[in-house]
């Protein structure tokens, strides 16, 4: 074994686990809802990563490519709930002395309508939505969700409006 | 002519090449219409992202090199192992004996072990020791898995293990639904496979938090080739000392398994 190659990968692969983990999970948290299986999937992905060896092309549209059937398939083959945790912030968090009671109504009523909101759109507008916040390029959005990278922009202001027509239907309705 | 939406949006996210981008950027310093256009996208974006931080949760902080271990799965012995997992499950349903899985010669779990932390650990400042971006919240590292039917939770020896002496192991039971072990970030890689959970002990004077549910019918804490603490069902069996306030506490004297022979 060449004792050079495994550490130049593994270092590619550490940089790439910072910079983009944290985004690939706050992607899948907020297109599940559940943010249990958005850790395990992105976890998984990167475990894939790991195990293909070597970096790729693209690495943000390959990532997000792989996560997105992760997810497609993780109810069905998640035999095992595991996450990888920092218990120091789950008790910071509930440590923390609970909001004023307008002011937890407030966030708890903006939390539910983003995820209505997110709910009742089509997933493709919700993937180019997610992807963009996220800053994913044109190119890396197109390859992932397999669309004509000519019209991204407009798929984009299109999927925009979308959130926002439902988001603002849900607080004319409240 | 005003530019399409195609343009405009690409205007917006910076995806047009310089000299499209400079004429875009000349026709909306002219044209009123374009401005307020690109001025409402720009508007709508920002309010829109706002938004969705309101369903965000903070991320598990994971390391590439925890990540890693996992990956590092001997993937043959998992396939093939997995039915000899069940043979030795049922071994040890049938005569009570526990940790057959792990100690039993040739077993693919100690194979896993040692694997994991030697190759994985085996350097020290490893790329990937837990982030400590997110506000300093990663000085506790951990893991959680639920009980299952059955639990081996091994302490071994990380190859990268720094010097020191000192450790506990504190174990407590509790009303939640997993079993949960945590230590100082930076004292322990975790990594867990099937039915074990395998913390590779980097900071031998670390104190280390185990939590198992109650409820949960079988769990085993395993060092080198002892088992040092047992629960069946309700019936708790161990090497250590009651803690002082609760639970129970063990020394931390984690090997390396099998034992790491003396280079030539
Ligand atoms: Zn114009």
């Amino acid at each position: 074994m060449d004792p050079e190659r495994t550490p130049s990968f593994r270092e590619q692969f550490a940089l790439l686990f910072d910079a983009h983990f944290p985004s690939l999970y706050r992607y899948l948290n907020r297109a599940s809802g559940d943010p249990e299986l958005a850790a395990d999937v992105a976890q998984e992905t990167f475990v894939k990563l790991y195990q293909r060896g070597s970096v790729p092309d693209t690495p943000g549209a390959w990532l997000i490519s792989v996560a997105m059937n992760l997810f497609r398939n993780a109810a069905s083959t998640r035999s095992r709930r595991l996450r990888l945790m920092t218990p120091a912030r789950g008790e910071s968090v509930l440590a923390d002395p609970p909001p004023a009671p307008d002011q937890a109504l407030e966030s708890d009523d903006s939390r539910k309508r983003v995820r209505l909101a997110l709910d009742g759109m089509p997933e493709r507008d919700r993937s180019l939505l997610l992807l963009r916040a996220e800053g994913y390029s044109y190119r890396e959005i197109a390859l992932a969700l397999e669309l004509n990278e000519t019209s991204v922009g407009v798929f984009l202001a299109r999927a925009r409006r979308a959130f926002r027509e439902i988001y603002e239907e849900s607080s004319d309705a409240s | 002519m005003h530019l399409d939406e195609e343009r405009l949006q690409r205007l917006l996210h910076r995806e047009l090449s310089a000299p499209l981008e400079g004429a875009a950027r000349e026709h909306v310093a002219a044209c009123d219409e374009c401005r307020r256009r690109l001025e409402d996208a720009t508007r709508e974006e920002a309010n829109v992202h706002a938004l969705l931080r309101a369903v965000d949760t903070p991320p598990p902080v994971v390391s590439a090199g925890a990540v890693a271990s996992r990956a590092e799965l001997p993937s043959r012995a998992s396939r093939r192992g997995s039915s000899w997992l069940r043979r030795a499950a049922a071994l040890v349903a049938v005569v009570g004996i526990a940790g057959v899985a792990y100690a039993l010669p040739g077993s693919p779990v100690r194979r896993w072990v040692h694997d994991v932390v030697q190759r994985v650990g085996g350097r020290p400042g490893v790329p990937g020791e837990p982030s400590t971006r997110g506000g300093g919240a990663a000085n506790v590292s951990g893991i959680a898995v639920s009980p299952g039917q059955s639990l081996t939770i091994i302490f071994a020896r990380d190859a990268a293990q720094g010097v020191g002496n000192g450790g506990e192991i504190r174990v407590s039971l509790t009303s939640g639904a997993d079993v949960q072990v945590r230590a100082p970030g930076g004292a322990a890689t975790f990594t867990t496979k099937g039915d074990f959970i395998l913390i590779g002990v980097r900071d031998p004077s670390a104190e280390f938090d185990v939590r198992i549910p109650r409820s949960a019918p079988w769990v085993e804490i395993v060092q080198g080739d002892d088992r040092v603490f047992l629960k069946e069902g309700v019936r708790i069996t161990t090497s250590g000392a009651r803690g002082l306030v609760r639970g129970y506490v063990l020394p931390l004297a984690p090997t390396t398994s099998p034992p790491r022979r003396p280079g030539p």
